[in-house]
């Protein structure tokens, strides 16, 4: 069985599950119904065989990480929207400005997914105020040793995405 | 391929070696001994470029508009974290996501448009009665389809709908948009909806323009191209490009101005896209793919008096050639 025939039959088999699933973690039909479909396009789009065992538990994993991306999306945009709110008139970027900043917020959050607490910290500090090692060290309450390990781990942990999952 | 693959080792080393090089400030002595690391293997020098070319693309202080980002970053990833553990963990009964949502805020309507797309995205969708709606780049569309009518909402971008008399059924087919209502009748036009007006070129058939007001009504006849804003419908005569062209992929333009060409190339690409006031009045007329826009752009110094300045992936500004 190719894999685009076994993707059919998980379609025609558990689409309305999923969807009802999915509808269960966003609370709104439309948005389910979307990503039940960027679920199968997904699938669609591996290269590698499927693993059929559970197929349900399968779907989850895919749609769960399909959920998170749809909320990452909606809590950058209202997050961004809140702290334009506190800029006087004549700093807010045009609207194409903030549409680019905040798509690319959103790739460099996703890049930064998986990352602890401090370690995305510190590494922020640094790219977005590009504040001295130094100065985070005294900022975080921690070494200056461990702020040198976190970014230079950050910075391997996006090598790694960038350049050997051809993310 | 793996030997063009620098080892997790010579990375690190790499990371290092730019880490120290920021944090020093010039330090030509340093300078020189990471030459030296460089310069003592091909896979050191392949290693530091890639990672020179990471840390630029991560670099936000390089990116107008900014200095929200730490904010923005650090509070979404905040709640995203309580909304995970929260909902998937747990998966207690669910409100509804979407209270917060501003609906003033145009980036915030794509998420309940029916049909959006993304940066560089094209859509295709057969509706219900046999039309066809095709959804450009960076766009979002509703679908109100009843008894009385087949309506296309536009929130923004550009859509092209292929609509036949034979898929009538009485109801008319109509596209709205923020400045105009238009109903197609037979053939093929595309819709733009643009800051200060809306575009419609007919490609093929026949448009009817309602409003402004009850009772008026225009005819877009094939061919026509028309610009309908808060002052009326007007005919643009000669348009610098082809509205229909990015259906099939490309750009086609016509003695059009470099900075109109940068602003329509940017609505494909991620990042930002510019160019300098220097370079903004010069002409170019051709065919270019939509595909790749990054072999669009290394095109054009090919052609006209120009450079690229690309300070990451995501910046790239035109501006004069030396």
């Amino acid at each position: 069985m190719s894999s685009q025939d076994s993707v059919h039959t998980l379609y025609s088999e558990h689409h309305g599950w999923l969807h009802n699933w999915l509808r269960s973690k966003l609370g709104n039909a439309a948005d389910a119904a979307d990503l039940a479909q960027d679920t199968f396009v997904r699938l669609l789009q591996r290269r590698d065989q499927l693993q059929l065992n559970t197929p349900r538990a399968f779907l989850r994993t895919v749609a769960r990480g399909l959920v998170i991306d749809h909320w990452r999306r909606e809590e950058l945009a209202r997050a961004y929207c809140e702290a334009l709110s506190h800029l006087p008139e004549a700093q807010a970027p045009s609207a194409e400005t903030r549409e680019l900043l905040l798509e690319l917020l959103e790739r460099i959050a996703r890049m930064l997914d998986g990352l602890k607490p401090k370690v995305r910290r510190a590494f922020l500090l640094a790219q977005c105020e590009g504040l001295s090692h130094k100065a985070i060290a005294e900022q975080m309450g921690i070494s200056l040793r461990s702020v040198e390990r976190y970014i230079a781990d950050a910075l391997y942990h996006c090598y790694q995405l960038r350049f050997e999952n051809e993310l | 391929m793996s030997a063009a693959q620098p080892s997790a080792t010579v990375v690190k080393q790499a990371i290092q070696w730019m880490l120290r090089l920021r944090e020093s400030g010039p330090d030509q002595r340093l300078q020189r001994k990471c030459e030296q690391w460089r310069e003592a293997h091909p896979e050191h020098e392949r290693a530091w470029q890639r990672v020179l070319s990471l840390h630029q693309d991560l670099d936000l202080r390089a990116i107008p508009g900014a200095g929200l980002a730490l904010h923005t970053l650090e509070t979404s990833e905040r709640r995203l974290h309580r909304r995970q553990t929260l909902k998937l963990l747990g998966g207690a009964a669910l409100i509804g996501s979407a209270s917060w949502l501003s609906k003033d805020l145009q980036l915030l309507t794509d998420w309940r448009s029916d049909y959006s797309t993304g940066t560089g995205e094209r859509r295709s969708v057969t509706l219900p009665d046999g039309s066809l709606l095709q959804i450009n780049t960076r766009s979002a569309a509703d679908l109100a389809f009843d008894a009385r009518q087949r309506l296309i909402r536009l929130n923004h971008g550009e859509l092209m709908l292929t609509c036949s008399d034979a898929q009538a059924d009485g109801r008319p087919l109509l596209v709205q948009t923020r400045d105009a209502l238009l109903e197609g009748v037979n053939g093929r036009f595309t819709v733009r909806q643009r800051d200060d007006c809306t575009q419609v070129s007919v490609s093929a058939g026949q448009v009817a323009l309602h409003g402004p007001g009850p009772s008026a009504l225009h005819w877009l006849g094939s061919g026509q191209h028309w610009s309908i804003d808060a002052h009326g419908p007007r005919v643009v005569e000669q348009p610098d490009m082809d509205a229909a062209a990015w259906a099939d992929g490309l750009i086609v333009t016509g003695n059009m101005r470099l900075a109109d060409f940068v602003a329509e190339v940017a609505r494909y690409r991620p990042g930002f896209l510019s160019c300098s006031d220097d370079v903004a009045d010069l002409r170019l007329s051709g065919v270019y793919r939509l595909a790749d826009t990054d072999a669009l752009l290394e095109l054009l110094p090919q052609t006209l008096p120009v450079r690229l300045h690309q300070r990451t992936r995501w910046w790239v500004r035109l501006e004069r050639a030396a």
